[in-house]
């Protein structure tokens, strides 16, 4: 297996490098320095500030030294944008991203597959219709009209109706810094809780309908008319046979969305201002702050590649009849 | 109650329970939003945003300050009285205020704050001309000071040779008395050269703190101000508390309010120290909605109304606060900005530009198709001035009523096509269709849909690029934008920062964007800069003002009103924009909070 995924770490090597110079590539075609000192901007004033930024180096060297310094994890290049280092921005941002994002994806999928459990189980029936229904409707609705709704009745309108400011309307604590946990928990669901319920709402309808396609695509397998055939229990031929076998479509779901879960959800983030890396990335693009984008995109490419690896070997770990070579 | 049921409500308590901030307020502590993402920099030399500006001079201060009680005015910050004038103002005379300490901080022996000097002033205006500082607001001090110029030319040089930027190298415009005393000497009597000893770019900085901290410098605030930087999240929020070695600073004497403000309570903390509250939280806030609702929490002290809020709080034909807002004592202050929303022509294009009659008349044409009015109803909830010329209101040669005999304000259709076919298109007929640049943010793409149809109406076309504001600069700065779009927030309140973009040698790349030379009107404006406030002065601003409609290199103006609510909990409030220094005066009354 280690042979395997070496092999593939170098298969992906230069398609990372691809990726980063096609990023840098795109990143200059306009040029930022314009923008960034304003209408008043001076060619003087443009030149310094060119230089400043390291603009002026030809682009083999700005790509390769990039690429070192990512090589050696190295963010302490200057961003452009703030009074910090690349990793002062960046690092920063991950565990308020991963307080919105790791929650509401370990929620949505549990949730997501019982329902669709629920719902292939009833193929057909009232309560599978109900369900999809609802998940269709869900779908139907923009991620922002659940936002400014929760925002607006999940916090604002509980809060005036408790007297008590249950769910915060914006913004975020490190609740990471406490020393009790009960007071972590506090922080956390006060800030978190609320976009981690939105995002759970949102994503369920999508994941419902795959988790309940897949379900019922191996409910008509022969396995499963054998398993019943030697007299296996309904919730055994689920938990035991049926679930199992549709783990290779739930773990790709599952690993494909990984990636996103470090990004973060950048809606909800801008929404919540909470500082994540999406909104961090998001920011970093918009003010032209070209290292810090860099960062993030490298970061998240190399991700990717991680978890499609990953997402072979745990093929192989959860169905005997995968083999890596 | 069924045991789902009671199962439902007892996690509902818990969440509750558990998601309940526990926190309770610091005595006197404010929170107050502020919009975007919040400043970059807390380098007075590298910031230049609205941002940048309200979060350093709370730690920084400049030698002049505008005055709260009128915002026309000025008066001594850092300095005992106000700068003695000399040789007809080329020489000015500046004494320090005594007992004036920068914040204690290790870059300092012992870490305890020392007195600041007339070398910390000229350390602080050198550094506007170091390049490694961007050079960004060197457009303050260009041209202003003897030997500055040259000065910045030969350390730059030596910098870019290897060397080092010398800052003890003299400038033989800055004359050193005594430690609380020097002279600047300038290149010609500007009067602007007072109104940039307000601006936060001009504050001073002790060399220690650059020194020790180098880039550390633009989040390690060490300044003479009211606060100290507590905590500094980027793009999430700023604290700061009381500066407890703030010098002799007080509240505004009662006399000098005026009635409305004295009506108003502002003068009722007449000379009290400042700052009068303990600690200031500023929140960064992106969208509207979080902002509006967190006022309406009674969270936030102030804030200023979004636009697309603005009949949620007030009614928007009799601009009457609505009653459930005014029961709860909230209070609001119409803000006039010094601000010019226009279209313009690129003078050097071959089509729109120009000076002769018939370009004058397309121009013209196109000026009097548009309906100011309707953009200002559409898009600001009626909320703007819309003016003749590119002098905001509340400025000298600002028009009487906004209105100047003869300009060309729209719309007046019929007399847009005669000019049109004056011009030799008669119904825009062998018009080439006209490129109009703008950037792509807030409600742009809708605003140029209704430019489209208000030309459409006399047969000219625009060909529509909405394009991201790097590029809108990048073009504008190369000519290469027939017609363009954006706004410009006056510096500081003269009508001369105004016409300074229509100043001949501040073409592309510099702010006059449109590229428009007379030099009738150079010479006028090379005059009204050496003259102080008064008659003949403003009297010039009109004429510059006429010539500048009558040329028509530009569409407009709107200037945007702002209303900024106030919580009933918060004293001493007069919202404004022209400096942002002025949250030293607030208080807060906690009965009513």
């Amino acid at each position: 297996m280690w042979s395997y995924v070496v092999r593939r770490v170098l298969y992906n090597v230069p398609i990372f490098l691809v990726i980063v110079l096609i990023l840098m590539g795109l990143l200059r075609i306009n040029d930022p320095v314009a923008a960034r000192l304003g209408k008043v901007a001076s060619a003087e004033a443009i030149a310094a500030e060119r230089d400043r930024m390291g603009l002026n180096r030809p682009f083999p060297e700005q790509y390769a030294d990039f690429l070192w310094d990512f090589a050696r994890m190295d963010f302490s290049e200057r961003s452009w944008d703030q009074a910090q280092t690349v990793g002062q921005v960046v690092f920063p941002s991950i565990v308020p991203s991963l307080s919105i994002t790791v929650p509401a994806l370990a929620l949505s999928a549990c949730v997501s597959i019982v329902i669709g459990l629920i719902a292939a189980a009833n193929r057909g029936k009232l309560i599978d219709r109900a369900l999809m229904l609802g998940a269709v409707l869900g779908m139907c609705v923009s991620y922002l009209v659940y936002i400014i709704l929760g925002q607006k009745f999940g916090a604002f309108w509980l809060s005036e109706r408790l007297g008590t400011r249950v769910f915060a309307v914006q913004g975020y604590e490190d609740w990471t810094t406490w020393s009790q946990p009960l007071n972590a928990l506090r922080t956390w669901a006060h800030y978190c809780l609320l976009p981690v319920l939105i995002s759970v709402v949102v994503t369920m309808g999508y994941d419902t309908r795959f988790y309940r396609a897949v379900i019922v695509e191996q409910a008509t397998s022969d396995y499963v008319r054998t398993a019943r055939a030697k007299g296996c229990g309904e919730r055994r031929v689920m938990f035991k046979h049926l679930l199992r076998n549709a783990m290779i479509p739930i773990i790709t779901r599952i690993m494909i969305t990984l990636p996103f879960v470090v990004v973060g959800s950048l809606l909800l983030e801008i929404f919540f201002g909470i500082p994540g890396m999406g909104r961090t990335l998001y920011n970093s693009i918009i003010n032209k702050d070209f290292p810090v984008t860099q960062a993030i995109v490298a970061l998240l490419a190399a991700i990717f590649i991680a978890s499609n690896i990953l997402t072979d070997v745990l093929y192989a770990i959860v169905d005997p009849r995968v083999r890596l070579s | 109650m069924s045991r789902r049921a009671s199962t439902a409500a007892w996690m509902v308590t818990c969440v509750a329970a558990i998601a309940c901030a526990s926190a309770q307020p610091a005595a006197k502590t404010i929170a107050l939003p502020m919009r975007t993402d919040g400043p970059k920099s807390l380098d007075p030399a590298a910031g230049s945003t609205t941002y940048d500006n309200m979060a350093t001079v709370q730690f920084y201060e400049t030698l002049l300050q505008v005055c709260y009680y009128d915002e026309s005015r000025f008066e001594p910050l850092l300095l005992a009285d106000m700068p003695e004038r000399l040789d007809d103002g080329r020489r000015y005379r500046f004494r320090l205020k005594e007992g004036v300490r920068f914040h204690d901080d290790a870059c300092f022996p012992g870490g305890r704050g020392r007195a600041v000097t007339s070398d910390d002033v000229f350390y602080s205006w050198k550094r506007l001309a170091d390049k490694r500082n961007g050079l960004k607001n060197w457009w303050l001090l260009e041209d202003t000071i003897v030997g500055l110029d040259a000065f910045k030319e030969a350390q730059n040089a030596a910098l870019d040779a290897g060397g080092s930027f010398d800052y003890d190298a003299p400038v033989e415009g800055f004359v050193r008395v005594s430690d609380l005393e020097f002279e600047v000497v300038l290149t010609k009597p500007v009067f602007r050269f007072l109104w940039v000893l307000t601006m936060f770019q001009s504050s001073v900085v002790p060399r220690e703190a650059v020194e020790r901290y180098g880039q550390d410098f633009a989040s390690r605030p060490v300044g003479t101000g009211p606060f100290v930087l507590r905590e500094w999240v980027p793009k999430q929020k700023l604290v700061a508390e009381r500066n407890p070695n703030y010098h002799a600073c007080t509240y505004p004497e009662a006399s000098l309010w005026s009635e409305e403000d004295r009506a108003a309570g502002l003068a009722e903390a007449a000379g009290q120290r400042l700052p009068i509250a303990d600690r200031i939280e500023f929140t960064m806030y992106v969208p509207d909605q979080p902002v509006w609702l967190e006022f309406q929490q009674g969270t936030l002290g102030y804030i200023e109304l979004p636009f697309d809020y603005f009949s949620q709080a007030f009614n928007p034909r009799t601009k009457r606060m609505n009653a459930d807002l005014r029961r709860r004592g909230v209070g609001y202050r119409a803000v006039p900005q010094l601000d010019m929303i226009f279209r313009a022509f690129n003078m050097d294009d071959p089509v729109v530009g120009g000076y002769t009659e018939d370009r004058k008349k397309l121009r013209k044409a196109i000026s009097l198709a548009m309906d100011l009015q309707e953009f200002n109803d559409a898009f600001y909830s009626g909320l703007c001035v819309v003016y003749d010329g590119p002098i905001p209101p509340g400025l000298d040669g600002h028009p009487q009523g906004g209105r100047v005999s003869g300009a060309p304000r729209g719309p007046d259709l019929d007399l847009a096509r005669r000019y049109l076919a004056e011009a030799g298109y008669p119904d825009g007929r062998g018009l080439p269709t006209i490129r109009f640049y703008t950037s792509q943010g807030g409600n742009n793409a809708d605003q140029v849909e209704l430019l489209r149809r208000q030309l459409g109406r006399i047969g000219v076309r625009i060909d529509v690029q909405l394009v991201d504001f790097s590029t809108l600069i990048e073009l504008v700065n190369k000519r290469s934008a027939p017609m363009f779009s954006f706004a410009w927030l006056t510096d500081y309140p003269d009508g001369e920062n105004n016409l300074a973009l229509f100043y001949g040698p501040n073409e592309s790349p510099g702010s006059n964007h449109w590229n428009y030379k007379n030099p009738e009107f150079d010479a006028l404006y090379e005059l009204a800069v050496v003259m102080g406030p008064g008659p003949e002065r403003t009297a010039l601003y009109e004429r510059m003002r006429d010539m500048v409609i009558d040329d028509c290199p530009m569409v407009g103006s709107l200037a945007r009103t702002r209303y900024y609510l106030t919580q009933p909990w918060l004293k001493n409030a007069r919202p404004t924009e022209r400096f942002w220094s002025w949250f030293k005066y607030l208080d807060v009354d906690e009965s009513k909070r």
